[in-house]
């Protein structure tokens, strides 16, 4: 075996893990502990008149906004603060907290609890996009409900719709999805000498640290939070814990004493932020000849009742609205629209599914609608070097897909299978290609983040990796020791890793966006080294390093123009699919994945993020039905929302192309989301081509695959 | 107070039913579902119950003059790998819930439970079961059609359990057991439809059709099972049509959460129509 | 409140309880016995599992009352043994963990599938893990670690 990076070690967290050792938040014990119960709206918009109490026992406590300390203010600080910690007048959404209710005993808790009502004066509100573009029950945000608004030019579409032989039009849309991490929410928070200490789990703790900071207006160095072992997160716990953690730093000023608060796991999933739902309009000219000469293309995302990252998800989808695809004129428009839901936030991909599936199921209908095969026509628009991206950037790296495509094709048997079930026939095959733009959108590593990381070799000949992205199952403990390791030329059991704690690591950024191997993990390779330089195993020593930005990137963020991601990584996904022509049933028969992610740092690692981000992906596109009920969810337990079991998807087939990237390490890039961006729209696609009827919307439940072969 | 009972025998949980009220409770997966609180709360349970699983009384299936009797507590995971119950039931109870829920979950209790989407139920139904239940006044016995009375209710009266679930022999050999859940496993059913046939010498001697979730219990339209048998797979061919339009007028399902009304309703007379076509094609395969 | 006699991890053990207190918060709650999760409440993801009298049942949904006289097994117990170390191990070597929150009810529901069948195929041990949830995995390594457990413990299971 050759000695490549890439090469896949036993994890640094399987063994604890796997044995029960490790200590997940409800795991771990505090002295004196208090519990927490959120006490939330009954209704989804209008306005609160008051709140009813029980008489509350010795050691019972209802606190809210009228406790938040003097000086506080009544707002997370997440990128905007227009969310309130509690509840003071306005209602936006169902399940709004109102108060924490505290105390020493979860029984008396929860019966206080229920003897709490909440009074509300009802508006109507507005919940779908189409409700909330319309402002019904007057606008929610602004005067006009958008919490952005973005246009994107490329070319001159003007001038190819005037000359276009004809126009196809085409509406793709996409459901919520709910992020079922499989440890619900939860966070401790406690009074430690004059310091609120936080333990969360979560992916971001200085994004905590900042949101909580102006509620009990204290100086971020008296906050501190602890991550702990995380178990799942998906993009659920980037902005979330920050609603959690500004009632609980509220509650523990005033106590002084340690709450907690995990949520059950209807609570979770009634009440936690989800992934947009969109809505993807698309005007396409095409010429004489059935070439696409231009694209117009209106994609709306229903944002939920605060922004949180809502503008940024947007820029991800219109980024993507395109996706692999070279096309010469380009016109987009993104609006982040509010409504009276939940707030919709990150979640695994973060605005880049909704774009390509409704960008790879066009193609697919502009290809069934000129009669061309789809991976032949989907194959001739393909971005390559020096390419120009929707936002008129410039694909800098070689473009492996067709050898990706090749591969797909040869492992699934696509040509073969495409004339063995022609469409209608009840089983189809059908591809999808997706890019990733690696890390935060445009400028923001640098203006925004700016991560340093630490590492500090001791005498004892081991080193300690200092950062604050957190390990919560993608395996970055271990990619990150690697390459430590790898470059300080010690075994990796001589690499240390701790949960992150903001008292003890620089702040190297969320966890988010793909960013942590190719951003962090490369500081992480930069720090390494700089300190092998100095240390020889033998004495105490540590480097700081900070982010440097390549310097070729051009981005103009007031405009969007230029380049949105230094680099991408690229995907191909094929999907087979039977449905049973009595019950639209869909038995998927095989998933052929290729991707392009630079280099792997641990093959094992990527095929294990592969494998999960296309499951996640499948369940996106055929199971995950998350319908609004009177403003709530009406799946709102495992039981009725779906997501996949060991039995509903089988062995994934993947592979990956080696494409490395100067500015990763080893030349690593992002992998954890580009998994995720592909596998709904080929499962949609392969569906469509088995009924022979247009897929547009997922989940394509069989309630949906009847609708459209019935009509 | 005592919440829970442990009862030694079968007539000590008898006495409990009478003297306390106490909810019979056997697998407890739907009890402790329905009345779950958050973690470290105790469920609250409409009054004490008396725990069942472990009475040896309830736990045993015997065979006895071609009669199958199923005690009402016998796990899932027994039932569907005891090789003298009928397939169908066999079929159902092995895609019910989980391997972990079908350690505990019983017949007794998807039965108790009458939920329009039991699959216990279903398979149940179309295999003519009966009930053994016991009471403080002695026991009787009753059809399963005519204990369940629609969804969520039984004819249970306060002071009884139900023992046993009792099943004839039949000739029925053409089984077809299709459940259409919201995912592959560990699903609740969004309709299910269970069959069953016996042909002798070119003729349907014996026909059910039971079709779940469709309606407030489980549907089984006896006239029209009476009206097809005798025939020959030909001349059900030709009677498919009515018969589908027979069911179509008695299948009321709802829109919820998990399906639509009509979703049920037309996969579920495509399954009936699959059945039925198989048996009506019958001659031409063998 | 009742008095419950059981045998926990091989020690008997007297719990007094409320009976229709769920197993699992006795094992969390009052053992300490937290390598048992709590995913749902409500016997659908299987973090809880854990062993009564070797088979697999969910901890959320049985009140403790139910385990009068059982033996139950976690995976406190489980990692003390010979099997339990094969698996744990086989896990580790697959990349079958993740976030690790579903793990160790994954651990407890291969042990109780290769109790049964010490030489399963694809399939049963993908039925044998239906009623655990991962969000992280896909499965397809931890089917791989079963499958890896069950051929390097042949003779203990
Ligand atoms: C995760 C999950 C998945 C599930 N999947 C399915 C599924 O696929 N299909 C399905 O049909 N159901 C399913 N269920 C529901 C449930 O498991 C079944 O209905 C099961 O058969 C109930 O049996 P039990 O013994 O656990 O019932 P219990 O909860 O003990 O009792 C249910 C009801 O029956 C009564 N009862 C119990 N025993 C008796 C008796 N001997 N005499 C009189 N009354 C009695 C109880 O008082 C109660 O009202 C699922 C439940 C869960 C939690
Ligand atoms: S916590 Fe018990 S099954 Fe989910
Ligand atoms: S490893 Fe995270 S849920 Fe399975």
């Amino acid at each position: 075996m050759n000695d490549s990076i890439s090469n896949p070690v036993r994890r640094v967290d399987a063994y604890d893990k796997a044995a029960g050792y490790a200590q997940y938040l409800a795991d771990m014990k505090f002295e004196g502990l208090l519990y927490g119960r959120l006490i939330r709206t009954p209704v989804s918009r209008g306005v609160l008149t008051g709140v009813e109490l029980p008489e509350m026992p010795e050691g019972y406590r209802y606190i809210s906004a009228a406790d938040i300390p003097p000086g506080g203010e009544n707002r997370i600080q997440m990128i905007k603060s227009d969310w309130p910690v509690f509840v003071s007048d306005t209602v936006r959404y169902l399940g709004q907290t109102v108060g924490i209710l505290t105390g020493p005993d979860r029984q008396r808790l929860h019966e206080l609890a229920s003897k709490i009502t909440v009074h509300c004066r009802t508006q109507e509100a507005a919940y779908t996009i189409e409700e909330g573009l319309a402002c019904r029950g007057g606008a929610i945000h602004g005067d006009d409900n958008l919490f952005a608004d973005f246009h994107l030019k490329k070319g001159d579409p003007e001038a190819a719709f005037s000359q276009a032989d004809r126009i196809v039009e085409d509406t793709l849309e996409t459901g919520f999805q709910e992020h079922v991490y499989m440890e619900p929410q939860g966070i401790t928070a406690e009074w430690k000498e004059g310091k609120l200490v936080f333990h969360a789990s979560c992916q971001c703790p200085f994004y905590i640290r900042k949101a909580v900071a102006p509620s009990v207006h204290m100086p971020y160095e008296n906050i501190i939070v602890n991550q702990t072992t995380t178990g799942g997160a998906f993009g659920g716990k980037e902005h979330f814990p920050d609603v959690i953690a500004s009632a609980l730093a509220v509650a523990v000023y005033v106590l002084r004493r340690p709450v907690q608060v995990i949520f059950d796991r209807r609570e979770d999933m009634l009440y936690t932020v989800k992934r947009h739902p969109s809505q993807v309009l698309f005007r396409t000219a095409l010429d004489a000849k059935g070439r696409i000469t231009a694209m117009d293309i209106d994609a709306r995302l229903n944002a939920g009742a605060f922004e949180s990252c809502s503008p940024i998800v947007l820029q991800r989808t219109i980024f993507s609205a395109n996706s692999v695809y070279d096309i010469p004129n380009v016109n987009i428009r993104g609006r982040a629209v509010a409504t009276n839901t939940v707030p919709s936030d990150a979640f695994r991909g973060f605005g880049a599914p909704q774009g390509i599936f409704a960008a790879e199921m066009h193609m697919s209908h502009l290809a069934r609608e000129l009669g061309t095969e789809e991976s032949e026509f989907k194959r001739k628009y393909f971005l390559a070097k020096g390419g120009k991206t929707v936002t008129n950037g410039t694909v800098r790296e070689e473009v492996l897909l067709e050898q990706m495509w090749s591969r797909a094709a040869e492992l699934s048997g696509y040509y073969e299978k495409l004339k063995a079930y022609p469409p209608g026939s009840y089983r189809g095959i059908a591809p999808a290609f997706y890019l990733h733009g690696g890390g935060f959108t445009g400028s923001g590593e640098q203006e925004i983040i700016n991560g340093k990381v630490r590492i500090t070799g001791s005498k004892d000949g081991s080193a300690e990796i200092l950062l604050s992205n957190v390990e919560m199952g993608q395996g970055t403990a271990t990619t990150f020791s690697k390459i430590a390791a790898r470059v300080l030329d010690i075994p990796l059991d001589r690499v240390k890793i701790a949960n992150p704690s903001t008292a003890r690591v620089p702040d190297s950024g969320p966890t988010v966006a793909s960013r942590s191997i190719m951003v962090v993990g490369k500081l992480v390779e930069r720090a390494a080294s700089q300190l092998r330089e100095r240390w020889g195993g033998t004495s105490d020593e540590s480097v700081l390093v900070q982010y440097e930005h390549p310097p070729w990137i051009r981005w103009d963020q007031e405009t969007l123009q230029g380049d949105a991601y230094p680099c991408f990584s690229w995907g191909v996904c094929i999907v087979e699919v039977s449905v049973d022509p009595g019950t639209w049933e869909v038995e998927t028969l095989g998933v052929w994945t290729g991707h392009e992610i630079g280099r792997a740092i641990d093959e094992a690692i990527v095929h294990g993020q592969v494998i999960g981000g296309v499951n996640q992906a499948l369940g996106y596109g055929g199971l995950e039905k998350l319908e609004l009920s009177g403003g709530g969810f009406a799946q709102h337990t495992l039981a009725d929302y779906s997501i996949p079991t060991s039995l509903d998807f089988p062995k994934v087939t993947s592979f990956l192309v080696e494409n490395p990237y100067e500015y990763g390490p080893f030349g690593a890039k992002g992998a954890g989301e580009l998994v995720f961006d592909g596998a709904a729209a080929a499962y949609a696609a392969a569906v469509q081509r088995a009924v022979d009827r247009k897929v547009e919307r997922i989940p394509a439940t069989p309630e949906y695959i009847m609708e459209i072969t019935e009509a | 107070m005592v919440d829970a009972y442990y009862p030694g025998s079968l007539a000590e949980a008898l006495e409990l039913r009478t003297e306390r009220g106490a909810i019979p409770f056997a697998g407890g997966t739907d009890l402790m579902v329905k009345y779950r609180r958050p973690a470290g709360v105790l469920p609250e349970l409409p009054g004490p119950v008396v725990l069942l699983g472990h009475l040896d009384e309830l736990a045993r299936i015997t065979e006895e003059g071609g009669i199958l009797h199923i005690g009402a507590a016998v796990p899932l995971s027994v039932i569907e790998s005891d090789r003298r119950l009928p397939y169908l039931l066999r079929s159902s109870a092995s895609q019910m819930a989980s391997p972990a829920l079908r350690n505990v979950a019983t017949l007794g209790g998807n039965i108790g439970n009458a939920s329009p989407a039991g699959d216990g139920i279903c398979a149940l139904a179309a295999l003519d079961a009966r009930l053994r239940i016991a009471g403080s006044q002695g026991s009787r016995s009753i059809s399963l059609e005519e204990f369940i009375t629609g969804p969520g209710t039984t004819l249970l009266r306060e002071d009884e359990l139900i023992t046993e679930i009792t099943l004839r022999p039949s000739d029925c050999t053409r089984v077809f057991y299709r459940k259409v859940g919201t995912r592959k496993a560990n699903a609740l059913s969004k309709l299910s439809v269970c069959a069953d046939a016996a042909v002798q010498d070119g003729v349907i001697t014996d026909i059910r059709i039971a079709l779940g979730a469709v309606a407030p219990k489980v549907l089984r339209m006896k006239d029209i099972e009476e009206s097809l048998r005798g025939s020959t797979p030909e001349e059900l061919s030709e009677r498919i049509p009515d018969v589908l339009a027979a069911y179509e007028k008695h299948i009321r399902p709802i829109d919820d959460q998990r399906s639509t009304a009509r979703y049920r309703k037309t996969a579920a007379l495509r399954l009936a129509e699959e059945f039925l076509r198989n048996l009506s094609e019958e001659e031409n395969r063998e | 409140m009742n008095q419950i006699h059981c045998r926990i991890n091989g020690s008997p053990v007297a719990i007094s309880s409320p009976g229709t207190r769920r197993l699992l918060d006795v094992l969390r709650d009052d053992l300490g016995l937290t390598s048992v999760k709590e995913g749902c409440g409500e016997g659908e993801c299987g973090a809880c599992s854990v062993l009564l009298d070797g088979k697999l049942v969910n901890s959320c949904i049985l009140p403790v009352l139910a385990v009068s006289g059982g033996d139950i097994l976690t995976l406190e117990g489980l990692r003390e043994t010979e099997r339990g170390r094969c698996i744990i191990d086989a896990f580790a070597e697959t990349g079958a963990v993740q976030c690790g929150f579903c793990t160790p009810g994954m651990v407890m529901a291969a042990a109780a599938l290769l109790f049964e069948h010490s030489d399963p195929t694809e399939q049963e041990i993908r039925i044998g893990l239906s009623g655990n949830l991962c969000r992280c995995t896909g499965y397809d390594m931890i089917v791989s670690g079963v499958a890896l457990a069950a051929e390097r413990g042949r003779g203990l299971w």
